[in-house]
């Protein structure tokens, strides 16, 4: 803040940085805690992060001269904590069945919206208002949770998986973004063209809209994909009695209620979950179900960080 | 749509003067014949909204009726507001709605700033290589599952956790910050912050990215530092966006969430994580004769929600930004 522009004119500085000219450079103090501050919060996610995955791989020799439960630095690294939960016990089919709720999931929120999304981007078509009036009440009120439970109750959806996909496979959010996309990034000349060359509509969207908006379609599609993974709440409100439980629920059942439930039954879920897998620490195991329920977004995250920008310009910014 | 007379001589009628310009209004069956396509690929999307969005919203009606799941819903006597007076004499209910709002509050205050700063920070880091490292770690938390948020919490915080082993080797005791009731409000903010800060942090940063740079030259040369430039050029330029966010925060006011604080309930006590969500979950879903009573609550919600929306929206447009929606 104490230098003044005066004293470095912007001939004499070289410029090595790309800020700008006119930018003053501020003052090393406020370079040095604003670098500390940043370092310090990047700190705070990437440490518990780092410890899981080193729990993940230690062995019980590492454990027990660490303590018991999480490790820093791993002296040894055994992937048999991976192989155990891997290997097609009560894990292995939960990663399983959430990775097929996500596929399904996914397919479907994409086609809605993508559907309702070019159904709507023809200003003057038939109904075009009334629809995005529905669709606008949505965003400003949400139903009770008896009432939605109820609806899927009646539809005979409880304990299905179908529960878990159809009530929310539709968001107004997405629709908007996506509809935004299609008006504003597409040019109309080429819908003209497409229409005036003979293309029905459904040949038109496939043909020449569709494959323009492969990156926002990208980044829809992951950001329904990651809700699908992380689905807990409705599989504790519409799915208790499945069988195969998504991953997130088998995560909080293993390793948030073992610590001394007040019902017998959390314990027996937990003990189920851990049994047959003998031959790692069970730390170990845990921190690798953990790992494991990362991975996939981590494995998508470099997708939607590449494009989420646009995305949220177009949705949050431009509304 | 009803239609009486025939669809050519209405358009023949039809007054032009309502139509927009240019785009003179053709009967709906010729509309219909005409855009069918486009209905076609919008009805899918219009189904789901009705099953389970338009069909709940109408079974809220269970709020003002003696409501028993064993017979048809239209069976049900209409009793009014009863249920309301219950729900507002109960102690259990008033001390989630108040937790609800400490909570909303709490976000609003303490996440909200964090989100903003971190956004100007990262824009000052010149050198765009480290900003997008440094966005990206802050940013990936976000897509995190609250089950998982809340397990690395307490691998970390728990009573065997990192933080309490680090106690105990530099000669201190075992700290479990995840089982104190007391400090549930701080470590609750821990876990928003450490979650949702990066995703606002994204928003704000898309925000200032929108602003031409010329503005902050032509200040520059006109003399205004540093701070100045903040204040007069940035903080104006995020406006729209600050007032966007504040709308949904305020619409969404009593509902924090459902998952975190389910999630943690056995930890810190039912007491101190009852939140309105919580609150219609365990009374109506796995308690027996509470639907009309549940239902209540949860439209209470959804409507205090609407309102404080429309209000804020309202109070927007007064003071000349975009809102959510525009006036048509």
């Amino acid at each position: 803040m104490s230098a003044t522009i005066a004293e470095r004119t912007p001939a004499r500085r070289r410029r090595r940085s790309n800020r700008p000219v006119w930018d003053e450079e501020p003052s090393s103090v406020g370079k040095a805690a604003k670098g500390l501050f940043l370092l310090l919060y990047a700190a705070a996610i990437l440490i518990p992060l780092w410890a899981v995955l080193a729990t993940s791989v230690a062995t019980e020799e590492a454990l027990l001269e660490g303590g018991g439960d999480m490790v820093f630095l791993p002296t040894e690294v055994s992937f048999q904590a991976y192989r155990e939960i891997l290997s097609g016990g009560a894990v292995t089919r939960s990663l399983l069945f959430s990775l097929l709720l996500t596929a399904v999931g996914t397919a479907i929120s994409l086609a809605l919206t993508v559907g309702a999304a070019y159904g709507l981007s023809r200003p003057g078509s038939v109904w075009h208002r009334k629809f995005l009036t529905l669709i606008l009440i949505t965003m400003l009120f949400a139903p009770g949770m008896y009432p939605a439970y109820l609806v899927v109750q009646d539809l005979g959806l409880l304990n299905e998986m179908w529960a878990l996909i159809l009530p929310v496979c539709f968001s107004a959010w997405n629709l908007i973004v996506l509809r935004t996309f299609f008006m504003t990034a597409i040019p109309g000349e080429l819908i003209d063209a497409a229409r005036i060359d003979g293309a029905g509509e459904f040949r038109t969207m496939f043909k020449v809209v569709l494959p323009m908006s492969k990156a926002i379609l990208a980044v829809i599609g992951l950001f329904y994909a990651v809700g699908y993974w992380n689905t807990y709440f409705l599989a504790v409100l519409y799915t208790p009695g499945l069988e195969t439980k998504p991953i997130q629920v088998l995560i909080q059942q293993w390793l948030l209620t073992s610590g001394g439930g007040p019902t017998g039954q959390d314990a027996a879920a937990a003990a189920a979950i851990a049994s047959g897998m003998e031959n790692a620490p069970a730390a170990s195991l845990k921190m690798a179900a953990v790992v494991c329920t990362i991975i996939p977004i981590v494995i998508m995250y470099p997708f939607i960080q590449k494009h989420f920008t646009k995305a949220v310009i177009t949705g949050a910014v431009k509304g | 749509m009803a239609v009486t007379a025939g669809p050519a001589e209405r358009a023949a009628e039809a007054p032009p003067k309502t139509r927009p310009p240019g785009s003179r209004r053709k009967p709906l069956r010729h509309r219909l014949r005409r855009d069918w396509p486009l209905v076609v690929l919008t009805v899918p999307a219009m189904v789901q909204l009705a099953v389970f969005f338009y069909t709940p919203s109408a079974y809220s009606v269970i709020a003002f009726m003696d409501y028993s799941p064993y017979r048809p819903l239209w069976e049900n006597p209409i009793i009014g507001f009863t249920h309301f007076q219950i729900l507002f004499e109960d102690p259990y209910f008033v001390d989630a709605l108040f937790n609800t709002l400490q909570f909303a509050f709490a976000q609003l205050i303490f996440v909200f700033p964090i989100s903003i700063g971190l956004a100007l920070l990262m824009q000052s880091i010149v050198s765009t290589k480290l900003r997008s490292v440094f966005q990206s770690i802050v940013y990936l938390p976000y897509f995190f599952s609250w089950v998982l948020v809340v397990t690395v919490f307490n691998q970390v915080l728990g009573q065997d956790g990192l933080f309490s082993r680090w106690l105990l080797g530099m000669g201190g005791e075992r700290l479990d910050i995840m089982r104190d009731p007391d400090t549930f409000m701080f470590l609750a903010w821990m876990q928003w912050t450490w979650k949702d800060a990066g995703w606002g942090m994204i928003i704000f940063l898309a925000a200032l990215a929108s602003i031409n740079p010329a503005l902050y030259e032509a200040a520059a040369v006109d003399g205004a530092n540093r701070w100045r430039r903040l204040w007069h050029i940035t903080l104006p330029g995020i406006r729209p966006v600050i007032v966007l966010l504040l709308i949904l925060q305020l619409g969404g006011i009593l509902s924090v969430g459902f998952e975190q604080y389910q999630l943690q309930r056995e930890m810190v006590g039912w007491g101190t994580s009852e939140v309105l969500d919580t609150f219609v979950y365990y009374r109506t879903i796995l308690a027996s004769n509470g639907e009309s009573l549940g239902t209540a609550a949860g439209l209470f919600k959804g409507i205090i929600g609407l309102l404080l929306i429309l209000a804020a929206n309202h109070i927007a447009h007064r003071f000349g930004e975009q809102g959510i929606y525009q006036k048509s």
